[in-house]
């Protein structure tokens, strides 16, 4: 029983030390460049730092990244100034995009559309409208020089809330001990990106959960309803309005790019309204006979960010005549 | 409970320390473990239906007694014997079969032009491994029937025996002179019986996690969508599904099987490697081999087997194969699935040629097998293959509008992956997988059977990361035959 024992805990040791050496050389495992918030209180990825994004089990989608010195992924770096004619480009992961090689972003696929424009990618995953609007305002030094904003909208959850404060906890979330354990051991980093490891987080939530039984309690007696869409859109209206009220919004060279399939009439017609500019990019998708996003992914792929590098390549077109 | 997940990855070895250092000295409180264990095994799927197992138990366990005692006297052993085939069948029937009967005797008055509405199904849940803790207690009772068994005096050891929990809800269906006759000694552990169970359940754990697992969305996806599908794509999809059912089932047999090694228990082989049968008979005589026994043992052979006219034996054989194939479902297109393997199974026998191969494998003495065994193996392969084509429909006309897919649309057309994926890596993982098999095809009992330790555990890693690489966290982990 003791050799029994012995060999059993040295072979799945020997095996997992071979599986890290595998995952390591085959580079399966994705990066996740570190993270901080600056003295600006802007949350961003720490400069100059290369790597390569991972999607699947077989790595289905594999892509090459650069952190720049202003702390995105970008191909270029990003030096404002009055005599260029610039457009900064705000987003979340979707406008980050770890999916697709660095030197192919959206950003210099419009360069390539365009003549004498310089794009800056200010994406970063997890940004909401607040972190984006709050970034313009922090940066207002960069952004004086620069001619044309995009924010990237995402109007079903980039609206929650009416004030910037920087995520503080995810940051410490991301520096704490288990985390750097996860990120230096490749095949752990691997099988949580996998879902193998779910289980295991599971059944940890699902014991925070019977000790918390009265979390999670919640009414459903409006959900769906009219008057619950009613009341999301004016809670998200009002969020929108007070934050560029906080922090500035130039409606001469801002625009939101957005999908009108997944937003709100009532906010659309807010905008209007109000003079706010958006690109709509729904009908492109919808025309489009090639799938828009990733398969095991929910982000878009090489074709739907050209489809999105062409709508707005053909905006800036339009805003130059 | 189900094998692949991680209530079990916490609960084998919380019972393999409890079995081996806290309850070893006694073999009656190992037993009690064993039932203890087992029954939680079971409850974690639902706890109700456990009155049926322990029910099932107290019967046979009586009836057993019964008959012993009725030995001299036929007619009363004979009739204890029916109550634990009445009691096994009645509860099989009403909890599998009930709504079956009863809406194909309407559809059948329907035909007959009498209209009339069925009032009498009922919501039932299937209670998992019904088909198969049955059959084994039944066995135990026809083997004292025959005098080939004393009926046991110990209740603990027979209640061990029937929810023994690495093969409760999906067999092998044990014969109580295997099974009980273990669970009534003494067991020590061995060495190598433990690290051969280990290397079964890691084995068992890739046909699952990585060939069944991994081959069914596709499966899925074609046979929902076969009315879009080109010929060859529904030809890919049932040859798929036909290793998705084998990596499923097999796979099981093989963690089972390694599960009870670490307890000291042999399990009877299920799977000798039925993919590379040479002709339907020797098909019968590697998948799943332990129910194709037991109709053989209580059906075949009580109703005169191949001793009687050849009138009778096709009949027997008839009747083997469409029970086989109701025991699988309540459906028709098993009872169908059942004849197609009756109608090819038949010249075979009257050819003569249905044990030819029973002691024997493809390629015995040679590395490579002939020319005419490729062939064997592979129109065989294809006979099953198109049988399962009713296995896996939901509906007869379902079956039949597939195959007529197939001929009307007979063209070729790639198939892309429902989530993606490159088809490549699965096309090249069945070939490996069916290269290693080939390798490893004389003994189903070893997967890992090289002589070099590097070998052996470079195939071990190996494995593991096959397992990484096609794990796919979105799929359903049921086994397919915990539906029968």
């Amino acid at each position: 029983m003791k050799k029994f024992i012995l060999k059993s805990v040295l072979y799945i040791f020997l095996i997992l030390i071979l599986l890290e050496i595998i995952v390591r050389v085959c580079h399966l495992y994705g990066e996740d460049p570190p993270r901080y918030i600056d003295e600006y209180g802007v949350e961003k990825r720490v400069p100059d730092n290369d790597g390569y994004a991972v999607t699947g089990n077989r790595k289905m989608n594999y892509s090459k990244f650069h952190i720049n010195k202003a702390g995105f992924n970008s191909f270029r770096e990003f030096t404002p100034s009055i005599d260029k004619y610039e457009m900064a480009l705000i987003g979340d992961s979707f406008i980050e995009g770890f999916h697709q090689d660095f030197s192919n972003s959206i950003g210099k696929q419009i360069e390539d559309q365009t003549h004498g424009i310089e794009v800056y990618e200010y994406g970063y995953a997890g940004y909401d409208f607040a972190n984006q609007i709050y970034l313009v305002h922090a940066y207002k030094n960069d952004f004086q020089y620069i001619d044309q904003i995009v924010l990237y909208l995402k109007y079903e959850n980039d609206l929650e809330r009416d004030i910037y404060k920087p995520n503080t906890d995810r940051i410490k979330l991301l520096s704490s001990t288990i985390f750097k354990i996860r990120n230096n051991i490749k095949l752990l980093s691997y099988g949580t990106k996998i879902g193998i490891l779910s289980p295991i987080k599971n059944l940890v939530k699902r014991g925070m959960a019977f000790n918390n039984s009265t979390e999670g309690y919640q009414t459903n007696e409006l959900k769906g309803s009219k008057a619950e869409e009613l009341k999301v859109d004016q809670k998200r209206i009002a969020n929108f309005k007070k934050l560029i009220e906080v922090y500035g919004f130039d409606k001469n060279k801002t625009s939101l790019l957005l999908d009108s399939r997944t937003t709100s009439e009532r906010f659309l017609e807010f905008c209007r309204s109000n003079n706010i500019r958006y690109i709509d990019f729904s009908t492109s998708f919808k025309n489009s006979k090639k799938p828009t996003t990733l398969i095991y992914d929910h982000h878009w792929n090489a074709h739907g960010r050209s489809i999105i590098a062409k709508v707005l390549a053909h905006d800036l077109k339009e805003q130059q005549k | 409970m189900l094998f692949n997940s991680l209530d079990f990855l916490i609960f084998l070895p919380m019972v393999f320390v409890l079995y081996w250092f806290v309850f070893k000295k006694s073999l009656k409180i190992q037993n009690l473990l064993v039932i203890f264990a087992s029954y939680v095994f079971y409850g974690w799927w639902d706890w109700r239906f456990l009155i049926l197992i322990f029910l099932s138990t107290v019967l046979d366990f009586l009836v057993g007694q019964q008959i012993f005692k009725n030995q001299d006297n036929n007619k009363k052993a004979k009739y204890w014997l029916w109550v634990s085939v009445a009691f096994n069948l009645g509860l099989l029937g009403f909890f599998k079969y009930f709504n079956f009967f009863v809406d194909s005797f309407i559809e059948s008055l329907n035909a007959l032009g009498y209209n009339m509405k069925s009032v009498w199904t009922l919501r039932i849940i299937l209670p998992i491994g019904i088909s198969f803790y049955t059959f084994q207690t039944m066995s135990y009772s026809f083997d004292i029937y025959y005098k080939k068994l004393k009926p046991t005096t110990n209740f603990v050891s027979f209640a061990a025996f029937v929810a023994f929990f690495p093969q409760l809800v999906a067999g092998p269906i044990e014969r109580a002179s295997n099974l009980l006759s273990q669970i009534n000694t003494r067991r020590i552990f061995k060495y190598e019986q433990a690290t051969s169970g280990l290397k079964l359940i890691l084995w068992g754990f890739f046909k699952k996690l990585v060939i069944a697992d991994s081959l069914a969305p596709i499966v899925d996806d074609i046979f929902t969508n076969y009315a879009d599908y080109p010929a060859s794509t529904l030809i890919l999809g049932v040859s798929l599904f036909s290793f998705q059912v084998y990596g499923d089932f097999s796979g099981y047999t093989d963690i089972a099987i390694g599960t009870a090694k670490l307890f000291g228990v042999e399990l009877m082989s299920n799977f000798k490697f039925p993919n590379f049968s040479r002709n339907i008979a020797e098909y019968w005589q590697r998948w799943h081999v332990s129910l194709s026994t037991w109709f053989r043992h209580y059906l075949y052979i009580p109703m005169g087997g191949s001793r009687v006219s050849k009138l009778k034996s096709l009949r027997n054989i008839s009747v083997i194969f469409l029970v086989s194939g109701l025991w699988h479902g309540a459906n028709w297109t098993f009872v169908f699935w059942g004849g197609i393997h009756a109608l090819l199974y038949i010249p075979v026998f009257l050819m003569g040629r249905n044990r030819v191969y029973a002691d024997n494998v493809i390629a015995e003495k040679t590395w490579l097998p002939s020319i005419t065994e490729v062939f064997q193996v592979l129109l065989t392969f294809f006979l099953v293959t198109f049988s399962r084509i009713f296995f896996r429909s939901p509906t007869l006309s379902s079956s039949f509008e597939f195959i007529g897919q197939i001929k009307n649309n007979f063209s070729y057309e790639p198939y892309m992956h429902p989530m993606g994926y490159r088809m490549f890596d699965f096309y090249l993982l069945i070939a490996l997988f069916t290269i290693y098999e080939y390798l490893i095809r004389r003994d189903e009992r070893n997967p890992f059977k090289f002589s070099s330790p590097i070998v052996r555990f470079l195939l071990y890693a190996l494995v593991v990361m096959s397992i990484l690489l096609f794990y796919d966290d979105g799929v359903n982990r049921s086994f397919i035959y915990f539906q029968f």
